[in-house]
């Protein structure tokens, strides 16, 4: 957890440098403070933070995003066309999907992925059965929801999160150990 | 030849604009013009960021665009999201011939 903080404080920190005009030593000093003050602020949330990821895993992210870019384009072209030439101008679908995603990070990235790109917004997550409540332009963008391939690509990044946080519950190395319910909501924190 | 392609991303993120504007009066109920709307969100923001970023002197101001550009994508899917959501749950009528489909 203490780890954590000072991934925090070094993330906050930078963020403050690279906003603020230059690097010197009063700005550094400011931005030292104030990354201080939010850490110590938000304590709390120390639990609740995603455990530090793994360069795999941030390299798997990346690939995610390029695609994610690729398919932005694509279906901001696929948009413009239904736009321009159909005629009557749309046939929306409401799309009900449960996608076998089982964490909560996992299903904020899909429904924000989905949300991004044009074509289709996400209208309802339910928590509890992980059911997705699209609303689709047209006839072909919410019959190609169903086979998108960010879905496994999140898939994937799950469980090698998951297994990773197995591994480190069972070992118990990188948790302090000092008590029960530090231990079970950090592991809730995880792996959810 | 950098300011040409920077010319060349400007017009098209004038163009997504400009469509998803048309989009606004020609698609019929709130949540097709969402859709629209999104264009230019999408695109047309990153294309303006990138042309920007391609003009720009530094590297200070190229980490801020980038900064501002990733808060822009995480920041809009989530208030399109909520509009949505309060559209639906306020009893806003979707267009008529809209369907259900299971998967």
């Amino acid at each position: 957890m203490r780890k954590r903080s000072l991934v925090l404080f070094a993330l906050l920190l930078v963020f403050w440098v690279v906003i603020s005009a230059g690097v010197d030593p009063q700005h550094i000093l400011a931005g030292a403070i104030l990354a201080l003050i939010t850490v110590w602020f938000w304590q709390d949330l120390g639990p609740r933070l995603p455990s530090i990821p793994f360069a795999k895993e941030l390299l798997h992210l990346g690939r995610c995003l390029v695609l994610l870019v690729l398919y932005i384009v694509q279906s901001n072209i696929n948009v413009a066309k239904t736009l321009l030439f159909s005629s009557p101008p749309v046939s929306p679908v409401f799309v009900v999907m449960e996608p076998p995603i089982k964490s909560n990070w996992g299903r904020v990235l899909l429904a924000t992925c989905i949300t991004i790109t044009p074509g289709t917004v996400t209208i309802d997550v339910d928590p509890e059965t992980g059911r997705f409540i699209v609303h689709a332009l047209t006839e072909e963008t919410a019959i190609g929801l169903f086979y998108w391939r960010i879905i496994d690509e999140i898939k994937n990044l799950e469980t090698l999160r998951q297994r990773r946080a197995k591994h480190v519950v069972d070992t118990g190395r990188t948790h302090d150990l000092d008590s029960l319910s530090t231990l079970t909501s950090d592991y809730r924190a995880d792996s959810h | 030849m950098i300011k040409w392609i920077a010319n060349i991303c400007f017009i098209g993120s004038f163009l997504a604009f400009g469509l998803g504007t048309l989009g606004l009066f020609r698609f019929p109920d709130p949540y097709t013009r969402m859709h629209a709307v999104g264009m230019g969100d999408t695109l047309g923001v990153g294309l303006v960021g990138l042309g920007l970023l391609l003009l720009s002197p530094n590297w200070i101001l190229r980490i801020k665009l980038v900064v501002i550009l990733f808060l822009f994508w995480t920041i809009n899917p989530t208030m399109t999201h909520l509009v949505a959501k309060a559209g639906l749950i306020h009893g806003t009528q979707p267009v008529e011939g809209t369907r259900l489909r299971k998967g």
